[in-house]
């Protein structure tokens, strides 16, 4: 659109290399044969082979994987319902806090979300004798209190979008209440619910800090494991990890740009 | 025009539909404000008025989308008052069209009867039957955002009619079609309506489309029904100053009742000197001030005749020219100003009248009407 | 049943309650109760054992119950300049780097706005991609990148800019890399949300109106994307003042952050009392700004929804 000062391709240029640079180093010193990771020793993928044995990571990355996949699609459904509710219900009583709590977990420093949610676990072992100690469950219901908060914005933004009308006309043509949701809200927002389960399942497999709080003896997922190694020094088996993660997510998004491309090719040959 | 009495003229004829002092307010706005309305069957229905006026809100009342917060609402003899939408006898077509996007046409036309746990191939032959209808077979397989304005709109309406509803109600259904579309879909929904026999209700803000296609209309004003009539009726007969300015122009003229008889009526204008005599049915106390409503069309340039229901000089003010018609504005000397149409029957060039002219103007005993309240 | 409710009219009462209910239900429950446990264990005294410390309600041998309010806690924190001193500290650096993520961020978010539609997307994606990888991966590749013999410096060297090492890692300076390395995304969505809606006509009529470039964008751009300067610089400023990964594992150990004090408190001294007053106070610090974002959020969502 018309002129573009040459600050703002600049900035656009060093935000992207300021954003890439580091991944990409992380990627390349991955291959890399000496255990030194500025020092190049040649090609190499015994960082990959070491990193495919090291039961500790691998153990921790399945933990991490099924924490993140539940907390996912329980927050999915809490976050959708929140996300609906704020979108649709103008007035209710408790509206205030509601949005409140919402808006809560998103900003809120990870190191308050982490302490308040153990010493509530530990208060209610203590009352009711439920959550008996704290692992897997505890880290899952952490998770899911702050993934639900996106996963609602999310919903919340397309669910404003949505024309009323259309679930009116549903209704108009005999759907009940129930039924107008599930034929026509929910295929429509479907992919705003994609988006929020990835979203949730990526935020927990990112976190560090609330799983530590609230994860017991027996739990150790993937970031903590990452974390006691990397306050150790550089290792090239967290490269092989990074790249590995980098290449699953790089994949993903090239998958959904490709489908997303296509769809709007479609949309503009037949609008023509 | 139908050669029997239409039905709102028939004391017998039973309503389709019956809204009975039906309110609805939001907070301290009124939207609907104590409405009572009789529709008949096989009527095409307008409720016209500006946005705002609660035309929309009376049609999502019928619809169920609003439930009233007093008042009943009937269809074909049944008080819905207490019925969800999704178990009126009733069909809606959106403003937006409300397509939905997931699926194809057919799809969508097929929705409600899926609603109704139609058979399979019952259901086939209802959506071909809607799909010929409209004409619009060929685009049975595409989505809604591979059609035009157009083809939606048809799209929309076979949907809302494919359950074979008592009673349609449109939302607008013209207001996102450009001119030259719309102007000949009017009369393509006309012909449809009389086709298959529905009753149309139908809400629009533009006065052309409601004159073109109702049977009869409403004009509402602020939750309120200022009129309802047959498009001729409330055009000739404008019930009050709303009415008569929304509908078409008018020029206003206030004046004072001297005598009524014999269907006649004489009065003073307050602005100038002369006697205005008009046809008037219902009787008139000599003295009450009233308000004269006069169509530009219907004012006369040129000497008056004798026995001219009412005659002015003026001077001209401005003359809009917009091709087919010419309006002119006439100062009456330390009076009104009155609008005039006239039909351009010569070039503009060769018209004598200008700027500044003085020139007469008369009408007859029928070109103006007075307004009752 | 009667469907056609109040408000949307789409949705029966039950329908309704359930809908706001159960995600009301689990945030008050997993968000707002926690916060009230903090509350009262930051006034509780602590002591060894399981929970490592004091009940506030005590019944004395003779059998009186007594409520033990012991503000010790908070003393402490406005006593001691560990704690005050990383609050100041964390407040210091996280409206550094907020400014630092804006004056990066705004013309980053300008340039998408401006670009062509079909390059929007895929620009606007490449921001968002980063944060689909792990974040703790990313701050740990700084590491590599800022240590005396890491990739900075050998590059620096080698095109013989300087002699001797630069000091990076372990420095403000590190942490203040990091925090925009991390937050830089969530300054530039806000802000491309509102510069992408900007009409342009109002910049053509103001160049019409004889404003230069840069005065239109003084009166006319940034007053229009007031709303999200101040989302955007929330989201940054409110989580980086409680970070703990980037100032642990990138600043040194002089630079004191409230979150990772927090942390040590909790985590090696386990002074659950102390760590929770420390809690406390960040929340008392940062609601403001909270409640000041939720406004700006949600007004939005709010006005543009009623019906005429």
């Amino acid at each position: 659109m018309g002129r573009r000062s040459y600050w703002v391709i600049a900035a656009m240029i060093i935000g992207y290399v300021f954003l890439y640079g580091p991944i990409l180093s992380l990627v390349i010193y991955s291959f890399n044969e000496s255990r030194l990771v500025t020092v190049w020793g040649g090609f190499s993928t015994k960082w990959y082979g070491e990193l495919l044995h090291n039961e500790q990571i691998l153990s921790a990355a399945w933990l991490s994987v099924r924490i993140a996949a539940l907390n996912a699609s329980v927050a999915v459904v809490l976050g959708t319902l929140a996300g609906f509710a704020l979108a649709r219900f103008r007035r209710f009583r408790g509206r205030g806090l509601f949005t409140t709590l919402i808006t809560g977990p998103l900003v809120m420093p990870d190191v308050i979300i982490g302490l308040s949610l153990l010493l509530l676990f530990v208060a209610m072992e203590q009352a009711i004798g439920w959550p008996a100690g704290r692992g897997m469950l505890t880290i899952t219901i952490a998770h899911i209190t702050f993934s639900m908060a996106y996963v609602a914005v999310v919903v919340q933004s397309r669910v404003a979008q949505l024309d009323p009308s259309l679930e009116e006309a549903a209704m108009d043509l005999g759907a009940k209440p129930v039924g107008v949701f599930f034929a026509v809200t929910l295929p429509i927002i479907a992919p705003a619910l994609v988006a929020g389960w990835l979203l949730a399942f990526t935020l927990s497999l990112d976190d560090l800090v609330i799983a530590s709080f609230a994860s017991g003896p027996g739990a150790t997922t993937l970031p903590m494991v990452v974390y006691a190694s990397v306050r150790l020094g550089v290792s090239p088996q967290i490269n092989a990890l990074a790249t590995l993660i980098v290449g699953v997510v790089g994949f993903a998004v090239l998958v959904a740009g490709i489908l997303l491309a296509r769809q709007e090719r479609l949309a503009a040959r037949s609008s023509d | 025009m139908a050669p029997k009495t239409p039905p709102w003229q028939d004391p017998d004829a039973i309503p389709l539909v019956r809204i009975d002092g039906v309110t609805r307010h939001f907070g301290d706005v009124y939207a609907v404000d104590d409405v009572s309305l009789d529709i008949y069957p096989g009527e095409l229905f307008s409720l016209l008025g500006p946005s705002g006026c609660g035309k929309s809100t009376l049609l999502r009342l019928l619809a169920g989308f609003e439930r009233p917060d007093a008042g009943r609402l009937f269809i074909d003899g049944v008080d819905v008052t207490d019925i969800p939408p999704y178990a009126r006898p009733v069909n809606m077509m959106f403003q937006s069209y409300a397509l939905f996007p997931h699926m194809s046409v057919e799809q969508n036309i097929a929705f409600g009867l899926k609603q109704d746990r139609m058979a399979r191939a019952a259901i086939r032959d209802r959506v071909g039957e809607m799909l010929t209808l409209l004409k619009i077979e060929q685009l049975a397989r595409r989505k809604p955002d591979q059609l035009s304005g157009g083809q939606r709109q048809r799209v929309a309406l076979a949907r809302s009619l494919a359950k074979h509803p008592k009673l349609l109600l449109l939302d607008e259904p013209l207001g996102a079609l450009d001119r030259k579309l719309r102007e000949h879909t009017q009369f393509e929904l006309v012909n449809l309506q009389e086709q298959i026999g529905t009753t149309f209700v139908m809400v629009t803000h533009d006065q052309e489309e409601a004159m073109t296609m109702s049977s009869r209309m409403a004009v509402m004003e602020a939750g309120r029904i200022q009129q309802i009539g047959t498009p001729t009726s409330v055009y000739e007969y404008p019930a009050n100053r709303y009415c008569a300015e929304f509908i078409g122009a008018a020029n206003l003229i206030e004046a004072r009742v001297i005598e009524h008889a014999d269907g006649m009526v004489t009065l003073k204008p307050a602005d100038w000197d002369g006697e205005l005599v008009m046809a008037q049915e219902t009787p008139l106390v000599a003295g009450t001030q009233v308000t004269v409503a006069l169509r530009p069309e219907k004012v006369r340039i040129g000497t008056p005749p004798d026995g001219a229901g009412g005659r002015v000089r003026g001077r001209i003010e401005d003359i809009a020219y917009l091709g087919d018609i010419s309006i002119y504005h006439v100062r009456v000397p330390d009076g009104p100003r009155i609008q005039v149409t006239q039909t351009n029957l010569v070039p503009r060039a060769e018209q004598p009248l200008t700027w500044g002219d003085e020139i007469d103007l008369w009408w007859t005993h029928r070109g103006g009407v007075v307004l009752l309240s | 049943m009667k469907a056609a409710g109040e408000g949307s009219g789409l949705h029966g009462r039950n329908g309704r309650r359930l809908v706001i209910g159960l995600p009301y239900f689990w945030l008050a429950l997993f968000f707002l109760v926690p916060f009230a446990i903090v509350l009262k264990v930051s006034f509780s005294e602590a002591m060894l054992g399981n929970p490592p410390f004091a009940p506030l309600l005590q019944t004395d041998a003779d059998g009186m119950t007594a409520l033990h309010l012991n503000i010790d806690n908070f003393l402490l924190m406005f006593d001691d300049s560990l704690y005050y001193g990383a609050l100041l500290n964390s407040l210091q650096v996280a409206a550094i780097a907020t400014v630092l993520c804006l004056l990066l961020g705004f013309p980053m978010a300008y340039g998408i706005a401006r670009a062509a539609p079909r390059w929007r997307l895929p620009l606007l994606m490449l921001i968002i991609l980063p944060f689909w990888t792990s974040f703790l991966i990313r701050v740990y590749a700084w590491i590599g990148i800022l240590k005396p013999n890491g990739l900075l410096n050998e590059w620096l060297m080698g095109i013989g800019l300087i002699d001797q090492p630069l000091a990076i890692l372990h420095t403000p300076v590190a942490v203040y890399i990091g925090i925009v390395y991390s937050y830089l995304p969530f300054m530039i969505l806000p802000l491309y949300a509102t510069l992408v809606r900007l009409d342009l006509t109002l910049l053509e009529a103001a160049a019409d109106l004889g404003a230069r470039p840069f005065t239109s964008f003084l009166r006319v751009t940034l007053p229009l994307a007031k709303p999200g300067i101040i989302a955007g610089c929330l989201l940054v400023f409110v989580p980086a003042t409680g970070e703990f990964v980037i100032p642990d594992l990138l600043g040194g150990p002089n630079a004191l952050m409230i979150g990772k004090v927090l942390w040590t408190e909790f985590f090696n001294n386990a002074d659950w009392p102390v760590a929770s007053a420390m809690a406390v106070l960040l929340l008392v610090l940062l609601v403001g700004p909270v409640v000041w974002l939720q406004r700006s959020q949600w007004d939005d969502a709010d006005s543009d929804g009623e019906r005429s």
